[in-house]
């Protein structure tokens, strides 16, 4: 195992708890921050670490606090989006549930680095149990003194309220979490202006993911050179990856994002190889709206090198030969998986979550579930391929939030990487209705470098 | 105050300054004709309206003076701000067309196309959307998504099968009246405008809900059926309202009033008045006084020539804007194809006749004679 920053004190029975959580080293930072930094220090230190927002965008944490708009007498909030509906990821679930202090302390510290008085973890609803843990944690840190009135005699005031989603994929997107959380139907807005200047009632607003807001807490402790060593290039820190579907070991793993896909998949102290002597087809490497690759782009980029996980090696070669990081929800497909039935499961679950506010993506999303389903059931045709790729290639880029790219991506990848198994379906519908098209050459080496 | 310095944007190589603050769509219809990017959701009178369609997208090739970089993404006009410097391109780029037919596609799929019994046909902005940058066929195939019709209290009917969820009619009853009692329900395809557990909207105001409507999903009960807009003849009108302005457009045939409607001007919008607030009408100018002597006829209403209204010869001002016109600035001097000019070999709806001025029917005999 690499280093372990967020994970480590995971397993520390009753860890859950207060007494545990400090007797172990917790709450340090807290005291660190409060006591002999500022809040500028604290945003320079996170700037200086590179972390990147965990949710899926990857975009520098340090970045967008230093965007906050910082008008006098209006109160600015931190919003914690621990919405983590993406099918596939489930690592801050693993987090929140077993170390749930180690999100208050994050979120303490990063609350008073912006500035918010008064911060919200947005949770999804179907995550009834650990919006529980989190509001016991609350309350044990409150009756601590590390939250309520004057945490630590700093004069710094910090509350933190969990909210309970309805169960909306849409609300992870952060204005539409922002919509939902002020007590509205969960529609994205649109921007500009941007959360940072107009947020939560109009406040200018923060929202970070689980993993973002907890990975606060070694970058104040270790400081943030020390956790911009670990890793490579601007892929810094640690990160969860959240592993499921055929392999032998499915579960939540911190990895120094150095190590290789092919390691990660294979290694018995990872995935642990997949089950049953299979082979491996293909993966969607980050969380469902992520391209899926094959298994011959998935373990080598298209130059030839051994595909690492971390965010540049895993989108080398943009969207023609890579994928992305996404959420870090990690799905491995052996050899016996229907890619079009993969397509159309991911598709039904857009079309189902898309929140109907723009064309594109609410008649779209239907549409394409409509074609997958008979490409499916064998009774396509072969102008479907195409016209589902001029879908997604009309639903892409034009809609408000990104949902639309997401539900446009993965069949894009699917029809680009595997056209093959698609036209297989749409030639031989009594063979696809009985039989999966299996590995054919999606795992052959390739030879001839991919353009792009 | 000091004045507000104006901001230079060039929209399909015509260029014009505009106060800051202005979205690309308002000074896109300052320029007007097939320059203004169309508009199925956004509607100036109502506030955070827009963005939903998407019909208006728009390519922004360069940002701004200070940084020339193009963005990325099409960009909704009607909710995106003027920055000094920008250059627009709307109907110059082969992207924004190319994005505007998979929209128009994508609105019609799941809409039940039953324009011939549609009470909206001849004023629908749907219709004239797809007439301009539709397919001629559809590639969906498979059923489409219905929905039971609904009363909305004794006056408006709700026919979501034909709806677009632009979220006017939202905006409109959040914005006119008190109560938030109709919104959304449901998400994605399966969206339905409603009201809560089916009650009625009682507000003296609700009736505008039918002019925002760019379809025909929320529909006037009185009208239902009753006449094809193209078949009455519009009049501006008022009368003394203690309620509202009271200035509305009647639709007559002969002498009885069919229906009353809010103004509107040239892009589907109802009107302004001389304060700048819009000129809503209420449910008792709109439903109940449909007698020609409730009202101080003002004169026929300019319609767009290129409408279907016109063609009971009522057309005037509004619109008559020749396309050429604007399709060679855009083109750099190029003159459109155009396989016959119309005036030319006819002797009828020459342009310099002003048709609302000829009275009943009008005949060949009428541009012989000319204006007189």
């Amino acid at each position: 195992m690499g280093v372990q920053l967020l994970l480590e004190k995971v397993k520390v029975e009753g860890i859950r708890h207060y007494d545990v959580y400090r007797r172990e080293g917790g709450y340090r930072s807290v005291e660190k921050a409060l006591k002999q930094m500022s809040p500028e220090a604290i945003v320079e230190e996170v700037k200086k670490s590179g972390l990147r927002g965990r949710g899926g965008a990857g975009f520098p944490a340090g970045m967008k606090w230093s965007f906050i708009a910082k008008p006098e007498g209006v109160p600015r909030h931190l919003v914690c989006n621990a919405d983590e509906s993406e099918p596939g990821t489930f690592k801050d679930r693993y987090l929140m549930e077993f170390i749930p202090h180690l999100l208050i302390e994050g979120l303490i510290v990063s609350s008073y680095a912006l500035g918010s008085n008064d911060t919200y973890i947005y949770i999804r609803g179907e995550y009834a149990w650990i919006a529980d843990i989190l509001e016991t944690a609350i309350e044990e840190a409150k009756a601590n003194g590390m939250l309520g009135k004057n945490i630590l005699q700093s004069g710094f005031d910090c509350n933190i309220y969990v909210h309970r989603g309805a169960g909306a994929y849409i609300c992870g997107e952060e204005t539409a979490l922002i919509e939902s959380l002020e007590g509205k139907r969960g529609n994205p807005r649109i921007k500009p202006p941007f959360p940072a200047v107009q947020g939560v009632w109009m406040r200018p607003t923060v929202v970070n993911n689980v993993e973002t807001l907890a990975a606060v807490v070694p970058i104040i402790n270790d400081g943030g050179e020390a956790y911009a060593k670990i890793g490579v290039g601007k892929s810094t820190g640690t990160k969860l990856i959240s592993a499921c579907g055929n392999i032998n070991r499915p579960g939540v793993y911190e990895i120094d994002m150095t190590i290789s896909v092919e390691e990660f998949i294979y290694s018995d102290e990872y995935c642990g190889g997949i089950p049953n002597g299979k082979r491996l087809k293909a993966c969607i490497p980050g969380g469902s709206s992520v391209p899926i690759l094959p298994a011959n782009l998935l373990l080598k980029t298209a130059k030839g090198e051994a595909r690492l996980m971390n965010y540049e090696s895993l989108s080398d070669g943009g969207f023609v030969s890579g994928s992305m990081m996404g959420s870090g929800g990690f799905i491995v497909l052996d050899e016996d998986q229907c890619i079009v039935k993969n397509t159309y499961t991911l598709t039904r679950f857009y079309r189902h979550e898309s929140c109907g506010q723009c064309s594109p993506c609410r008649e779209g999303t239907g549409w394409m579930e409509k074609i997958l389903w008979r490409l499916e059931n064998g009774e396509g045709k072969e102008s479907d391929i195409d016209l589902l790729w001029d879908i997604q290639r009309r639903i892409e880029g034009n809609t408000i939030c990104p949902l639309g790219d997401a539900a446009a991506w993965p069949v894009a990848a699917a029809i680009r990487h595997f056209r093959d198994e698609f036209e297989w379906h749409v030639r031989e519908p009594q063979e696809a209705r009985k039989r999966n098209y299996g590995l054919a050459h999606y795992a052959d080496p390739i030879h001839v470098p991919v353009a792009g | 105050m000091s004045e507000q310095p104006l901001l230079t944007v060039t929209i399909d190589n015509i260029t014009l300054q505009v106060p800051a603050g202005t979205t690309i769509l308002q000074a896109a219809r300052k320029i007007g004709g097939e320059v203004a990017p169309p508009a199925m959701c956004y509607y100036s009178k109502l506030k955070e309206s827009g963005g939903k369609c998407r019909t208006c997208l728009v390519e922004v090739s360069k940002g701004s003076e200070k940084d020339p970089r193009p963005l990325p993404k099409l960009v909704a006009s009607c909710r995106t701000t003027v920055m000094d410097g920008m250059e627009v391109k709307n109907i110059t780029s082969p992207r924004v067309l190319d994005a505007r037919a998979g929209v128009v596609e994508f609105l019609l799929i799941n809409h039940p196309l039953d324009c011939p019994i549609c009470d909206q046909a001849g004023e629908c902005h749907l219709q004239d959307l797809s007439y301009e940058h539709g397919k001629e066929g559809t590639r969906y195939e498979f059923q489409r998504r219905t929905f039971k019709k609904h009363d909305l209290g004794p006056y408006i009917q709700l026919h979501m099968t034909r709806c677009i969820l632009c979220y006017r009619c939202v905006y409109t009853a959040d914005q006119l009246t008190a109560r938030r009692e109709h919104g959304v329900l449901d998400r994605g395809d399966h969206a339905e405008i409603a009201t809560h557990i089916e009650k009625s909207l009682e507000n003296n105001f609700i009736g505008n809900v039918i002019d925002v409507c760019p379809v025909g999903a929320l529909t006037d009960k009185t009208f239902r059926f009753k006449n094809r807009v193209w078949f009455l003849k519009p009049l501006n009108a008022h009368r003394d309202c203690p309620d509202c302005c009271g200035k509305v457009t009647l639709w007559n045939r002969g002498d009885e009033v069919y229906r009353v409607t809010a103004r509107k001007d040239e892009w589907g919008e109802v009107e302004s008045l001389e304060d700048g607030s819009a000129a809503w009408i209420c449910n008792t100018c709109r439903f109940d006084k449909k007698k020609t002597s409730d009202w101080v006829i003002e004169g026929p209403r300019d319609i767009n020539r290129h409408s279907v209204i016109s063609q009971g010869h009522y057309a005037g001002k509004i619109g008559t804007t020749t396309p050429t016109e604007i399709f060679t600035a855009v083109h750099d001097g190029r003159q459109p194809k155009l396989l016959m000019d119309i005036h030319s070999v006819s002797e009828v709806n020459r342009p310099e006749i002003e048709l609302s001025r000829i009275a009943g029917p009008s005949h060949s005999n009428d541009f012989q004679k000319g204006n007189e």
